[in-house]
């Protein structure tokens, strides 16, 4: 071989190689247990920036109409992106939707979007929830308005698409380049399904054969669904009809989305209006409190009764094998977390809240003091994590809240709005009896209010303390200034005194 | 792509073509807010509202044959709202001579489906299109007219028509309310010569049709309409809404172009 060819297979080499270390490293990729994706990549390739820009847009509450609710609000990273412990969904003002949200991932192989299938493209979903009065309230074309005049989102854009143009497409497909990174096939049942040297235990293997025999036909394949709609058998609640919202066709009342199987440890509670609490509700549903309606789904009856025979150490086993798809790695991870943001979200200056007020009416000041006593004995409970606990404590912060009269006009007008939002986060406390998580979930809220209320009105008799971690946004009151009870990790914690 | 613009291309073997909406409500012309007007069934209303998409044009010759806008620049929102939008300017078109036009009122299946990169202009869900689209129920709203009633049982006696739906998608079967205008020039023949001398079309759309016709809409029992079955009687209805008025040639002159509307005065 000559000199000439072997220089040009060395310059060959090496222009492949630098290639290689400059590419963008794999941001998505199909498990090989996995069929093909449904979703349209070849539109809207996936790049580093993009999907950087889609996770800061994920968590940046600046997509809803006051700026206080975020995708990753009702979309927690730790329920496998629900929300944790709650029924019904919240948005700004926390109002109500109608319905649970639901869990984040492998989206790249979903064809319809939502429960009721009503957007069939995932680069569109967002535009549902942004625009829904009970979720964030807004109008898309004043979020991409905001984001123009932001001082980070041009240059975030123009690293996502070569311009600092902010349109539509680009909001939407950048959303979609961050959901499309979440893909969840590392859970014990898929290494076992890989031959990854893990076994399943006797009950589960059990479990799974009655899976297949039982729940298969409908949770199917890889992904535990077929994406179809059905009905089944849940009481029906007049009030939502499912798929007939988008149709209008009778045969289609009361359908919901067949959703996957997998992560169902973090997502609880389950069906469409988080209706159960627990597996073993759901699985007791199926096999004996089927709702015989016109739609039901005929594979929900057998031999002219609803219902699929399950006995009580079948519904074990099949719980025991529904655990098995469960992926930690996936609620873990943190490439999807918002802790590793590149791009700070900037966040609201809670002391440009605060107001001058005194109190001077002793009883006011009294309340106001029994007020903090209950913030501490919830604080305690939390601690604690007694939910039961918490949530009675809350009960008596709303009380002694309700009890406060402020007469003058502007003190009144601020004290009721701060009222209001204590008492929602109260009853965060209250609905979370149960769900120690979702306590916690409110706590900083409920924290971050009550000092804005106390802080304004100087109503403390004894010296309070507002932590706050910088990166998490953990937000506490304390009777003593070196307090981390609740957030060991915090080690960046910013204390204000009040005296 | 450009789509939804209104711009002139001179060519050589082409020419341009005007189209002007002019809204009426009966034989009344349309004003917004202030006039009040009478349905079939005798109530009294007023409209604040009336908007609708045009798409999928169409020029027919004598024998039948048409010349079809290409899609890219064939999707119109009118507004009563804004009089710029109430005329649209075709370019490109091969010189020949039309006896007709067609159209359809709303936005196509295919559009109403296509990714997100095919919205651009008065079809960006985020921008021009923000309030005639439907997120939960992805897809476009083709006609809307809102108002007042004092027979109208719902908020603030209000009403409001929204009308969309093109058929739904997959296993996600819809009403299909799409419907198409077509326009016969009469005696009349429209020649497209070259992009200098436009030519106008005037079409009379008339909105008292979304409230009567096969079916006369009484606002009391339906004051809101949006995406039930009732829809299709609301889309029957209106695709009868258009008919010719007449060819003339476009005045380019804005104030000319105001009185020879003549009714345009309240408006934006």
């Amino acid at each position: 071989m000559s000199v000439k060819i072997k220089l040009l297979i060395l310059v060959l080499a090496v222009a492949f190689l630098s290639f290689k270390s400059i590419s963008e490293p794999e941001l998505f990729s199909v498990p090989a247990n996995f069929p093909k994706p449904s979703y349209h990549f070849e539109s809207n390739p996936l790049s580093t920036a993009g999907v950087e820009l889609g996770k800061t847009l994920f968590y940046d509450a600046i997509l809803s109409a006051d700026n206080t609710v975020s995708c990753g609000s009702c979309h927690q990273q730790s329920a496998s992106f629900t929300q944790h412990g709650h029924v019904l969904s919240h948005g700004v003002n926390d109002k109500l939707t109608k319905r649970n949200s639901m869990p984040l991932f492998n989206l790249a192989w979903s064809s319809s979007f939502g429960w009721d299938g009503g957007v069939h493209d995932l680069d569109f979903f967002a535009v549902s929830p942004i625009t829904n009065p009970a979720e964030m309230d807004e109008s898309l074309a004043n979020v991409l308005d905001k984001l123009r005049n932001s001082p980070q989102y041009p240059a975030l854009f123009k690293n996502a698409f070569g311009s600092e143009e902010i349109n539509t497409e680009r909001f939407l497909k950048a959303l979609s380049q961050f959901m499309l990174t979440m893909v969840s096939a590392n859970s014990k049942y898929d290494r076992y399904m890989r031959k990854e040297g893990v076994k399943l235990t006797e009950t589960e293997s059990e479990g799974l054969a009655l899976f297949q025999q039982k729940c298969a036909s409908c949770h199917s394949g890889t992904l535990f669904t077929d994406f179809s709609f059905r009905n089944n058998g849940l009481f029906p609640n007049a009030d939502d009809k499912g798929k007939f919202e988008i149709t209008h066709d009778e045969a289609d009342q009361f359908k919901f989305k067949v959703p996957s199987l997998r992560n169902l440890t973090y997502t609880a509670p389950y069906m469409h209006d988080g209706r159960f609490s627990s597996l073993a509700e759901v699985l007791e549903h199926y096999a004996s409190k089927i709702e015989k309606t016109p739609s039901l789904d005929a594979l929900l009856m057998k031999d002219g009764k609803p219902g699929i025979s399950l006995n009580a150490d079948e519904q074990q086993k099949i719980i025991a094998f529904l655990q098995t798809l469960d992926d930690e790695d996936f609620v873990k991870n943190t490439l999807f977390s918002e802790s590793t943001l590149i791009n700070e979200i900037p966040r609201k200056n809670i002391d440009a809240e605060l107001k001058s007020f005194r109190i001077t009416d002793e009883t006011i000041k009294t309340l106001f003091n029994q007020s903090i006593d209950a913030y501490f004995k919830i604080k305690t409970a939390i601690e604690a994590k007694n939910s039961l606990l918490a949530a009675e404590a809350a009960r008596s912060l709303i009380k002694t809240l309700n009890r406060i009269r402020i007469t003058e006009t502007e003190q009144k007008k601020f004290f009721d709005s701060y009222q209001q939002k204590l008492f929602l986060d109260a009853k965060q406390m209250i609905e979370g009896e149960n769900f120690y998580a979702h306590q916690l979930d409110y706590f900083d809220e409920l924290s971050a209010h009550l000092y804005i209320l106390v802080a304004s009105f100087k109503a403390n008799t004894k010296v309070l303390y507002f932590n706050e971690c910088l990166k998490s946004e953990f937000k506490w009151l304390s009777d003593a200034p070196d307090d981390i009870s609740l957030s060991t990790d915090c080690n960046d914690k910013k204390t204000k005194t009040l005296n | 792509m450009l789509l939804c613009a209104i711009s002139v291309a001179n060519a050589q073997k082409t020419g341009s073509l005007s189209i002007r909406f002019d809204h009426f409500l009966g034989n009344e012309p349309l004003i917004l807010n202030d006039k009040k007007y009478k349905n079939a069934t005798g109530d009294e209303f007023n409209v604040s509202l009336f908007q609708y998409f045009v798409s999928n044009i169409k020029l027919i010759r004598k024998d039948g044959s048409t010349y079809d806008i290409p899609q890219d620049k064939s999707y119109f929102l009118i507004r009563e709202s804004n009089k710029d939008s109430k005329t649209i300017t075709l370019t490109d078109i091969p010189k020949g001579k039309f006896t007709g036009t067609s159209f359809l009122i709303g936005i196509d299946s295919t559009r109403s489906t296509s990714e997100i990169g095919y919205r651009k202009g008065c079809l960006d869900v985020g921008g021009d299109a923000k309030d005639m689209y439907w997120a939960w129920n992805s897809g476009y709203i083709f006609v809307k007219m809102e108002g007042t009633s004092p027979q109208s049982t719902a908020k603030n006696n209000m009403f409001m028509y929204h009308i969309g739906l093109f058929g739904g998608i997959g296993n996600k079967k819809t009403l299909n309310n799409i419907r198409y205008a077509t326009i016969d020039f009469g005696k009349e023949t429209l020649r497209i010569k070259d992009s200098k001398n436009i030519p106008q079309i005037t079409i009379k759309a008339d909105a008292s049709k979304i409230l009567n016709g096969e079916t006369n809409i009484e606002i009391a029992k339906n004051p809101t309409v949006m995406g039930g079955p009732f829809s299709a009687k609301i889309a029957e209805n209106y695709k009868t809404m258009f008919s010719f008025v007449g060819l003339g040639t476009l005045v380019a002159n804005a104030d000319k172009d105001k009185n020879a509307l003549g009714m345009n005065q309240e408006q934006k």
